[in-house]
Order: C-alpha cells, then sequence, then structure tokens
C-alpha cells in the first residue's frame, strides 16, 4: 500500500526533533558564552560612573548591518580594543528601529558597562539613554547627541554634504562656464540621510546658481540609483553632474551614464558620493568621471569607538570626539590607498 | 477494409471577427493590459519622453531581472507553493560571480555558472524542506531570506567590484540590439509559457496547485515537480544576480536584492495569478513586471516627491491587484 503523504511520516517527526535538539544546543552553549558578568569588572557599580574604574567591556551598536561599513567597523574596532585588553561586544539590529530598542535594553539590564550607540531614532533612544545612565553605565552617542550621556562620537554629515556640493560647484564653474544640468540622489528616510542632503543641495546651488537643477531623487542604494538615472537621463540626456547622498547610489549613478555612452573619462561629467565606498574610491583613483567622495576613515572611527568610552571611564574632561570627514578627489591617491587599506 | 488515410485537415485561418474576440476575450482575462496601456498615454503626455527608445530601454532593462525571477516564482505560485528567499539568493548569486569573475580571476561562463550553482543549491534545500519534508513555504523560505542574507554577509563583508570586461558582456552587451538582459528575460518568458502550455508538467502545475491530493490519486508526481520549480527559481534568482552585478560591476552582499522578494512577489499576484494556486498565466505575469517597470519609471520621469511617489505605487498596485481580480469577474 502506497502511504499518503498527507500523513504526517516518522522521518519528519525525526527532522523536527533533531532540529529541536540542534537548536537548544546551540542557544545553551551561546548562552553559556555571553553570559552576564562574564569577564565584566565594572558593572557592579550603580549611579554615577566611578572615574577611575578599568573597562574591560564595550558594546558597540551600529544598526545598518547591512552596509559594508558594518563589518569593517567591527573588524577594525574589535582590533582597537584588543589593543586596550578590551573585548568589543556587538548588536544585530538589522536596520530596525524596534530591535535596536530591544537589544539596548538587554545591554542595560545585562549591565554592560560602556554602551556606543548609534540611535535609529535619537528621540525613541533618550529613555535607554537615561537608564543607562542611571544603572551607572558609561553611554557614548555615536553620530550626534543626547540629553543623557556620557559623552559623543560627532560626524558632521552636513560638513560631508557641504563639502561635496561645493566641490562640484566649483567644478561646474570651471569645466562648464557654471552651466549645465544637475540630478541630486537623496535620502529623506533618516536624520543622517537628511543632513547629508541638505549640506549637498545647499552647498551646490549656492555655489553654482546657473547649473539647473533637473531632478532630486531618493536613492542609497547602487540597484536605485542606476534605475532613478536612467530615467532622468532618458529625459535629459545632456546631464552633466550626479551627486549622491552615498557612494552606492552615485556608483549606480555612475554607471548609468556609462550604459548611455558616456565615456568613463568624459571631461564633462561630474559624479560624486559620500562615504568613501570601496568601489567609489576606485573609481576616483581611475581617473574616471567618478570625481570626488565625502570620505570618513573606518579606523578613525574605530579608535574613537574604543578611546571615547575609556576617557569617560579615566574621567577625562572632554573625553568626545569628533571624526573628521575628508573630501578625496583625482590627486588624492595616497589618501584613496590608505582608506582603501581600511576597507578590510 | 479500407486503409486510405485522410490528409490531416487544415487549420482554417481566423477570420478578423473571430481574431477580435481572441483579443477581447484576453484583454478581459487580463485588465491590466487597459491600465497600462493608459498609464503609459498619461506618461506620455505628461513628460513627452516616456515612449523615446532610450527610456523605453532603460525600462525594459531594469524589468528583465524581475521577469527572470517572476517566471518560475509564477509557476511556483501556480503549483500552491512560494519562495521568499529569491532577493537574498539573488545576492548571494551576484556576490558568487563577482568574487568568481573579479577576485578569481575566472572566465565569465565559470563565474555565472558558480552562481547558478549556488542558487540550485539555495532552491534544492528549499524544495526539500517544503516539497520532501512538508514544511510550510512560507516559513521556510522566510528564514531562508535571513540565512541566505547572513550567509552571504559572512563571506563577502566588503563590497566587490571591477570583475572585468568580460564578465561586463552579461549585462551590458547587445543580442540584435536588443541589450542581454533583455533577450534572456524574453527568452526565460518564452519557455515559461511554452512550459505551461504545451507540456505535460505544465499541466501538472496547476493540477498539484487546485487540488494536491486529487492530482496525487491521478498519478502527478506531486513532490517532485515543484521541487523542480524551487530549484529553477533558485537558479533564475541566481542568474538574476549575475546580471545585475555585471550591469552594476559591484555588488553589495548587505544591500543587493533587499526587498526583491516582494517586488517580484508583486508583479506575480499583479498578473493575475492566485497565491492560493491552481492559476496564472505567463502573459500576466509579464503584464505585471511592466506595470511596476512603468511606473517607478513614470513617476521618476515626472518628478513626483518621494513620499507621495510611495503612495503613488501603493495605489496603483492596490488598484491593479483589484482590477485583476474584479475585472474578469465583472466582464464575465
Amino acid at each position: 500500500m502506497t502511504r499518503s503523504p498527507y500523513s504526517s511520516s516518522v522521518s519528519r517527526r525525526q527532522f523536527l526533533a533533531l532540529s529541536a535538539g540542534a537548536a537548544t544546543t546551540t542557544a545553551l552553549a551561546a548562552a553559556g558564552c555571553s553570559a552576564p558578568g562574564d569577564g565584566v569588572s565594572t558593572a557592579e557599580a550603580a549611579g554615577e560612573p566611578d572615574t577611575s574604574r578599568t573597562l574591560t567591556k564595550i558594546g558597540l551598536d551600529y544598526p545598518f548591518t547591512q552596509l559594508p561599513l558594518y563589518a569593517t567597523l567591527v573588524k577594525l574596532s574589535t582590533a582597537a580594543a584588543k589593543q586596550r585588553d578590551v573585548s568589543l561586544l556587538t548588536t544585530s539590529d538589522a536596520s530596525s528601529a524596534d530591535t535596536q530598542a530591544t537589544n539596548l535594553t538587554t545591554w542595560v539590564t545585562q549591565k554592560v558597562p560602556a554602551i556606543v550607540s548609534f540611535p535609529m531614532v535619537f528621540e525613541a533612544t533618550e529613555a535607554i539613554a537615561k537608564r543607562a545612565l542611571d544603572a551607572g553605565l558609561i553611554w557614548v552617542t555615536y553620530g550626534g547627541s543626547l540629553e543623557h550621556q556620557s559623552a559623543d562620537i560627532q560626524f558632521s554629515f552636513l560638513k560631508g554634504g557641504t563639502l561635496l556640493g561645493e566641490a562640484a560647484a566649483k567644478w561646474a564653474n570651471e569645466e562648464l562656464g557654471g552651466k549645465g544640468k544637475v540630478a541630486f540622489l537623496t535620502d529623506s528616510t533618516i536624520q543622517l540621510g537628511r543632513e547629508r542632503t541638505k549640506g549637498m543641495i545647499d552647498a551646490f546651488t549656492k555655489h553654482a546658481p546657473g547649473v539647473d537643477v533637473v531632478a532630486q531623487e531618493q536613492a542609497i542604494d547602487p540597484d536605485t540609483g542606476l534605475s532613478k538615472s536612467r530615467a532622468v537621463l532618458a529625459k535629459h540626456p545632456d546631464l552633466n553632474l550626479i551627486l549622491g547622498v552615498t557612494d552606492a547610489a552615485a556608483y549606480g549613478g555612475f554607471k548609468a551614464l556609462q550604459q548611455t555612452g558616456r565615456k568613463a573619462t568624459d571631461a564633462k561629467t561630474f559624479v560624486g558620493g559620500q562615504d568613501g565606498a570601496a568601489p567609489s574610491l576606485l573609481a576616483i583613483k581611475q581617473g574616471t568621471f567618478y570625481r570626488a567622495s565625502a570620505a570618513l576613515a573606518p579606523q578613525d572611527i574605530a579608535n574613537a569607538v574604543v578611546e571615547v568610552p575609556l576617557a569617560v571611564a579615566a574621567g577625562k574632561a572632554k573625553p568626545s570626539a569628533q571624526v573628521p570627514i575628508t573630501l578625496v578627489g583625482h590627486g588624492d591617491t595616497a589618501r584613496i590607498d590608505d582608506l582603501l587599506a581600511q576597507n578590510v | 477494409m479500407t486503409t486510405a488515410t485522410t490528409a490531416p485537415a487544415r487549420r482554417p485561418t481566423p477570420s478578423p471577427r473571430a481574431l477580435a474576440r481572441g483579443g477581447l476575450s484576453t484583454l478581459r482575462r487580463h485588465p491590466l493590459f487597459v491600465v497600462l496601456a493608459l498609464m503609459v498615454l498619461v506618461f506620455q503626455l505628461a513628460t513627452g519622453s516616456f515612449l523615446d527608445p532610450g527610456n523605453l530601454r532603460g525600462i525594459a532593462t531594469d524589468a528583465a531581472t524581475l521577469a527572470i525571477v517572476a517566471v518560475p516564482l509564477a509557476l511556483l505560485v501556480i503549483s500552491g507553493y512560494l519562495d521568499l528567499s529569491v532577493g537574498s539568493t539573488l545576492a548571494l548569486g551576484g556576490l558568487v560571480a563577482g568574487w568568481l569573475a573579479g577576485q578569481q580571476h575566472q572566465s565569465p561562463a565559470v563565474a555565472v555558472l558558480g552562481a547558478l550553482a549556488v542558487g540550485a543549491t539555495v532552491g534544492a534545500v528549499n524544495g526539500i524542506l517544503c516539497c520532501y519534508l512538508g514544511l510550510s513555504a512560507f516559513i521556510v523560505t522566510l528564514g531562508m531570506l535571513t540565512a541566505v542574507r547572513g550567509v552571504a554577509q559572512q563571506l563577502f563583508p566588503l563590497p566587490l567590484s571591477s570583475f572585468g570586461s568580460g564578465f561586463a558582456w552579461l549585462g551590458g552587451s547587445r543580442i540584435a540590439g536588443i541589450d542581454a538582459p533583455v533577450v534572456i528575460a524574453a527568452l526565460v518568458l518564452v519557455a515559461g509559457a511554452l512550459f505551461l502550455a504545451l507540456t505535460p508538467s505544465g499541466r501538472h502545475v496547476f493540477a498539484i496547485g487546485v487540488n494536491r491530493e486529487a492530482a496525487y490519486l491521478s498519478g502527478i508526481h506531486i513532490r517532485r515537480t515543484p521541487f523542480a520549480l524551487f530549484v529553477v527559481t533558485g537558479v533564475a534568482a541566481a542568474l538574476a544576480g549575475a546580471i545585475k552585478a555585471s550591469v552594476l560591476d559591484s555588488v553589495v552582499a548587505g544591500t543587493s536584492g533587499a526587498g526583491f522578494e516582494l517586488t517580484v512577489l508583486t508583479a506575480v499576484l499583479l498578473g493575475g495569478v492566485a497565491l492560493t494556486g491552481g492559476s496564472g498565466s505567463i502573459l500576466g505575469v509579464l503584464l505585471g513586471v511592466l506595470f511596476l517597470g512603468c511606473l517607478q519609471n513614470g513617476l521618476t520621469l515626472l518628478s513626483v516627491p518621494t513620499f507621495w511617489q510611495q503612495m503613488a505605487q501603493g495605489t496603483a498596485l492596490v488598484a491593479g491587484a483589484a482590477l485583476a481580480y474584479f475585472g474578469p469577474r465583472l466582464t464575465r
């Protein structure tokens, strides 16, 4: 008799039992590896941070795990922490503000002695930061400031956009006589993106008022940058400049221009982005019309992630840090090589 | 007893009236065609450049990867299953192809075959878990969506780029004046349509989707056919990933193909494929793909602000889906 495939089979039960067993074993092993208090010598203190304590553990909460910077930052920060005899914990927020809040709350509950967090929603993180401080923990805000914090690591996202906008405007004035067409690939979904977008557009339109702004399209990834730029190019085939809120989006625009037959070294075309992403840096280094990127050095960020909480723990007067953003262009080969070497 | 054979009767040439009736019947079954035509007309009148050859080429190239995955996914949905892992499979396929072409300096053919093998593996895992172990396709492929993305990010944490001119052929060359991805998409569409219409396995897909138990009792391989469709869907997603990697000459593990699974599923459902299985057509899928491609492109040409674009897209999708659902019933 043929067994009907609709009756639950023994093999399926075995499979489920094995799966459950494996999952339980993994969970127990993971729990054993990260038990609260493991290696923490400073987590017992409550109230104000003890200015003389030694940190042995720092939690880095960088929510944008899908970005290439995440892997680089974790690797470089782990190495920097190891040099200072500190272990580094990380979260996996997957760009979800809810997940971030849950993970941060867990760390506060477990009394992770120092937390460096890049809040996706600053207002929503304020209460968690306050609880951390109330529990005697060190709270370092990454990429902005909160009311309740021990220190912060600042980046001027506005300045990054401004640097790019100014450079592009200067190029347009020199190479196009202040005329031409520009398309902006923007981001209005998160604070970081809005600041970059504002800096980029304001600086460009201020310094190159004669250039027509023909499009402002939301795009932060290469796929979207490519398709949006294609559409803009269909309407404006004589487009001269594409400026991106991220290098990834601008790289999509770069490819769209090439696919319409624009030579990679075309003298009348300018593409620029922000981040210092490896494909864009390579395109700049090769002398293409991808001409500029407002770049952050991952090593500088990693150092700040470790040094700022240590400075707070040591009771230093001004523990906060400002990570510099610099514009790299065709002439900056050594700087590009240095940045590429940090993308490990 | 006579053994004379008669010449096979020649099919009469259809009259213009019969052709018109056939056309009307097709329109009734695919009301999205009317919506698409109206949308194209409005975009052309509003922008003046929507129907420019360069823009149509851009739409076709953008829609090609969507169509390549939408066809096998539609077959899978018709058979009563679902694959939500295609976005991550696309990313992993693109990464493997890019890694083989760029860092291992393999030939483009090897790079693409490597990607296809990875896609087939993901599809086979999905197929075994769903078809042979009977686990929920929704849960399994949702899990695989996350797991495969994790594998991709673990293996390739940094962006890959500069894959060489040979690999660029896949996404950038032209065959008879048509972009290679569009030619590949056309071949996939034709193959999907022929498979459904002319092969016994194509009929089995419908039978399994309508009633799995009845299909089983009729002697149809109710596991083997969907399993093969899972594998083909994985292969198609990986091929789409390789094409995207070739077009962009770069690929990022975290963002490549993110959200693609919902876009492709939207195209399939807009095309009239029933999520419950048992009905659908490749022509409908093509219309769904073109609808999404034209809508996105037209809104960009019109410089519609971002949040208005999102609202317009959502509204248009709901309206399109409603029409696809109610249209055939109202015109019966």
